[in-house]
């Protein structure tokens, strides 16, 4: 649970703990009854499962990651700490565009999914379900045909990027960095990537924060508006707190799977749009390099594993697993 | 001010409004051009043809995919649907030390790339010589599946009120005879939810299956592969088809939620 | 224009020469079937069973399982190559059921995805597969491949001389050709707006953003030493580090849209493309859908290729395998497949057999290179095992930014 630090979050406890009652207190405590072992066999096998393919992979890669040799030679066990800096300094670039995409399709993601999760949650009425079902229906279809269509869509003489060229918006779009100098596409540029990236992911921005708004007790919000009579204000004092939650959330969940993916980069972008995760790939599946492929991966685990520390700082392992 | 506050709900709809439409552009240009009359390129429209519809089920390669995916999606998603909410069932009904290390436990793999998961499952199968295949597929699944479940679960069934069981136990009921008529068919809704994830997620995986598929064929390592050689339309009837089928379910659901909900 | 032949376009298909490739694909008509040699009746014996192919991993008795590049067997209107002319002709001869996919996209790749398994012992799943010769030299090298049975070869004995006698695998004892082709240039000429013809045109700024390379080494590093005037066939790691810097510079600079395995004919269709590293007979597929698109050998040179069968060690079915290369090395089947696909056939015969079917295609610079072109025609040297390495990580660096 966030600590509710907001006077929103007082308020809002103070409504709920009236709403429950004393019979409530019982809620969240350990069972009365059932044997000590119970919770062990219960999760026992599930436990087993992620160590033995999760924990001991992970051991695996580490171990690979540190080898020597080659595939032809045959790779040796050994403590090769320079696979690491190989990894990183051989990389560096496709780390760094790596972690900008990711970050600017997350923004974009908020910027798109907030409001569409507020109108539903706040706006919908009785057509919340349908609404909710239709931000998740389009994923229902693959991954990798959506973005298929994407390139489509994108295609140099497709109507897209004739009324971007119509429109002489090329040239904004190469100041902020989004297509190269003198470009005249699209496609296999940063913003056919992050595009892609920003879609794939939406539906993960998009349902946390809904779920965050759905929560907010609606008195509270007219509250709010009365005490501030201002539905901005209400908004940002009650609601935005309230949803941060919801936010943060959403934002692990789309950066990610977009710092490591592989697909956006490999289809909508091109040679300058190389990621970590084509690296990881292009060093397991085509050079056969696993200690290289292996550090490579260790590096990108330990700077999302690093990001989502911070944030679970900020937010409460509790918050994270739902 | 007051124009703006008039305007403000209007200018929220609208971008709501973009928003789908964003969500929606591919959907419609995969539709529209399973209705192209064309053969082994799928990439300009050609004219409006019936032709994909009728002989999608001729392409072997395509159903055999098909079958695939949706056998390994059904076996993972059983495993990881029992594994995941016996842990979920645990966290929230009990309170014993290793919580904390199980909460830890679930949650890595949901923050942990797909490249990683994949390229470390890799790694273990290639240490152990085993050959990748169909179970590999499945193993690989189960694994981010079950922490999908969990987590999911978790959150549906943490409200609840528990006291029934309490209730029922004092009443004589024994424990396995409580979980089957009390605790059954109060978490039964978010297994269900669970199950629906988890099934989505496994039949659309491309990068974990990328790295442990050997020479098997899921529906999307299918379209992976044959995107560079031409993907045929009838690939896009397919992809329209499982929307149209979980557009069907979604609506059942909701009209089944819906009587159920009303008063008898 | 006249210099070269291959300038002008001559591969490019008319509207009757595609209404007669679709007429002789559809009527059945073509040649071979009846070659029907007893030994292969005779090598099926007991073989009808073909219940247990359609799924899962290790094959049935009745099932061979094919993995080629794609456009490289006759295929049916919509591509689908199970519905051909060779494959079912083949199918209806002997009894196997072929299971024909064209997942080999880059033989790095490929080697990749199998050899854990290969070295693991384990099979693959995988009768025939089809590399290029010197990854076939690797694999038999590392012993990953079955021995063939000549007995069960006959139709062998057509095999191209050239091809016969090869230092890696003396008397084609795991390996036998499957098809050989160029890599040269493929480019649309209403979006370049002008004929190309060198290697040099790849590096035109005025096409920056339009270019596609092939992640096939030997093509793309092998075309940019050969207009900076390397000697592919003996090259030095020195060499490879100046190729890959031009190659490097160029990709920064954002000369290459992408780097491609057969992918690119989807690009060049779409127009996203203008010019791009191809092999030669892709061209064909790619005319079906936009008859404009043009294949040519560069004035400073191409890169010739061999495609190799080989059977991954643990096959399931070696002798259907086997009676499928025996098949396709029968002048008349052979013809039957190059003259769709329009690459060289390593089958000696194939000419006569093609000059039956259609005159025409006796002249056709793709199944058949003119003099001037095979004159520069080169093969990549043959690299040791530090080489091969050091090779493929500067070259694959040089075309990721």
């Amino acid at each position: 649970m966030v600590r509710p630090a907001t006077r929103a979050g007082r308020i809002e406890r103070r409504i709920a703990r009236a709403e429950r009652g004393p019979a409530d207190a019982v809620d969240a405590g350990p069972s009365r009854r059932g044997r000590r072992s119970t919770p062990y066999l219960l999760v026992g096998p599930g436990v087993a499962w992620l160590v033995l393919l999760f924990v001991v992979p992970l051991g695996s890669l580490l171990v690979t990651s540190l080898k020597t040799g080659s595939f032809a030679e045959g790779f040796e066990t050994a403590v090769r700490l320079r696979n690491y800096s190989d990894a990183l300094s051989e990389s560096w670039e496709a780390i760094k565009r790596s972690f900008v995409f990711a970050l600017v399709a997350t923004l974009a993601a908020a910027a798109i999914g907030y409001p569409l999760a507020y109108v539903i949650a706040f706006r919908g009425g009785r057509y919340k379900g349908l609404l909710l079902g239709l931000v998740v229906l389009p994923f229902f279809t693959s991954f990798l045909m959506r973005t298929l269509a994407w390139k489509t869509i994108l295609s140099d003489s497709g109507t897209l990027n004739t009324t971007v060229d119509r429109l002489h918006l090329f040239g904004a779009l190469e100041f902020l960095r989004l297509v190269p100098e003198g470009s005249d596409r699209l496609l296999q540029t940063n913003i056919a990537v992050i595009g892609g990236l920003t879609y794939n992911f939406l539906p993960f921005m998009v349902l946390p924060i809904y779920v965050s708004l759905e929560k907010i007790d609606r008195r509270l919000v007219e509250a709010a508006r009365d005490l501030y009579s201002n539905a901005f204000r209400a908004f940002r004092k009650v609601v935005l707190p309230l949803s941060i939650p919801g936010v943060m959330a959403g934002s692990l969940l789309t950066f990610i799977p977009a710092a490591g993916d592989f697909v956006n980069a490999e289809l909508l972008g091109g040679p300058q749009q190389t990621m970590v995760g084509n690296r990881i790939q292009s060093r397991f599946f085509e050079q056969v390099d696993y200690p290289a492929a292996a550090s490579l991966s260790f590096v990108l685990m330990a700077l999302i594993l690093i990001g989502v520390l911070l944030y679970a700082r900020l937010l409460g392992t509790e918050e994270l697993t739902g | 001010m007051t124009v703006l506050r008039r305007l403000a709900p209007r200018l929220l709809d609208a971008w709501a409004g973009v928003a789908l439409l964003y969500l929606f552009t591919p959907i419609f240009v995969i539709v529209a051009f399973s209705f192209n009359d064309t053969g082994r390129f799928n990439l300009i429209w050609q004219g409006f043809s019936l032709d994909a519809w009728k002989q999608w089920t001729d392409s072997e390669p395509l159903t055999d995919a098909l079958t695939l995916s949706i056998k390994v999606a059904a076996v993972s998603t059983l495993a990881a649907t029992v594994l995941g909410s016996l842990i979920a069932l645990a966290l929230v009904r009990h309170r014993f030390t290793g919580s904390g290390v199980t909460n830890l436990l679930l949650v890595l793999p949901l923050t942990t790339p797909e490249v990683v998961l994949g390229s470390s499952l890799l790694s273990l199968f290639i240490d152990l010589g085993v050959s990748r295949g169909f179970w590999t597929i499945v193993v690989a699944h189960t694994l981010f599946c079950v922490s999908y479940v969990a987590v999911t679960v978790k959150a549906r069934i943490r409200g609840f009120d528990w006291t029934l069981e309490d209730a029922a136990m004092d009443l004589g009921a024994a424990p396995l005879r409580t979980f089957r008529l009390v605790t059954f068919p109060l978490i039964l809704p978010g297994i269900v939810a669970a199950a629906l994830l988890s099934f989505a997620l496994s039949i659309d995986d491309f990068i974990i299956t990328f790295f442990n598929s050997g020479n098997e064929q899921t529906f999307p390592l299918y379209i992976y592969a044959q995107q560079r050689r031409g993907l045929g339309p009838e690939v896009n009837v397919v992809a329209t088809l499982v929307l149209v089928v979980s557009f069907g379910l979604s609506i059942a659901s909701v009209v089944v939620q819906r009587l159920r909900a009303r008063p008898a | 224009m006249t210099k070269h032949p291959f300038h002008a376009p001559v591969p490019r298909m008319t509207p009757e020469r595609l209404a007669r490739r679709a007429f002789l694909r559809r009527s059945g008509l073509v040649v071979g079937g009846l070659a029907a040699a007893p030994w292969l009746l005779a090598a099926c014996g007991g073989d009808d069973d073909d219940t247990g192919g359609a799924t899962g991993g290790g094959g049935g008795g009745g099932t061979v399982r094919i993995s080629n590049w794609p456009f490289y067997i006759d295929a049916d209107d919509a591509g689908d190559p199970s519905k051909g002319q060779t494959i079912p002709g083949f199918e209806a001869l002997s009894g196997y059921d072929v299971v024909y996919d064209e997942l080999v996209n880059d033989n790095d790749e490929w080697f990749a995805k199998f050899s854990p398994d290969l070295a693991a012992g384990n099979p693959i799943g995988l009768d025939i597969a089809v590399l290029t010769t010197w990854m076939v030299e690797r694999l038999i090298g590392l012993g990953y491949l079955e021995e063939l049975d000549m007995a069960n070869l006959p139709n062998v004995a057509n095999l191209d001389p050239v091809h016969a006698a090869v230092a890696w695998d003396p008397g084609r004892r795991f390996s036998l050709p499957w098809a050989s082709g160029l890599g040269g240039i493929a480019y649309n000429p209403t979006r370049t707006g002008r004929a190309i013809t060198s290697v040099s045109d790849l590096f035109d700024p005025e096409f920056a953003g339009h270019v596609t390379v092939l992640t096939e080494m030997r093509d793309t590093l092998g075309l940019t030493m050969l207009s900076m005037g390397i000697d592919v066939t003996a090259c030095t790691p020195a060499d490879a580090q100046a190729a890959a810097a031009k190659l490097k510079a160029a990709t920064e600079a954002g000369q290459f849209r992408r780097a491609t395995g057969n992918d690119y004919v989807a690009d060049l269709l779409t127009g996203d493309t203008w010019l791009a590293v191809a092999w030669s007979g892709d061209i064909i597929s790619a005319q079906l859908e936009d008859p404009d698109l043009i294949w040519i050998a560069p004035d400073e040179g191409t890169m010739l290729f061999t495609d190799t069968m080989i059977i991954p060690r643990g096959a399931a079915n070696k002798a259907g395998a086997e009676a499928w290369m025996n098949h396709v090395y029968d002048p008349a089947i052979s013809a039957q497949i190059f003259a769709y696909t329009q690459y060289q056939s390593p089958v000696v015969g194939t000419k006569e057999k093609i000059t039956e079917l259609d005159p025409a295609l006796a002249e056709n610079p793709l199944i058949f290179p003119p003099a001037d072109v095979q004159a520069r025609t080169f093969t990549f040297k043959t690299l040791s095992d530090e080489e091969q390495i050091e090779f493929t990580t500067l070259f694959q660096d040089s075309i990721q930014a």
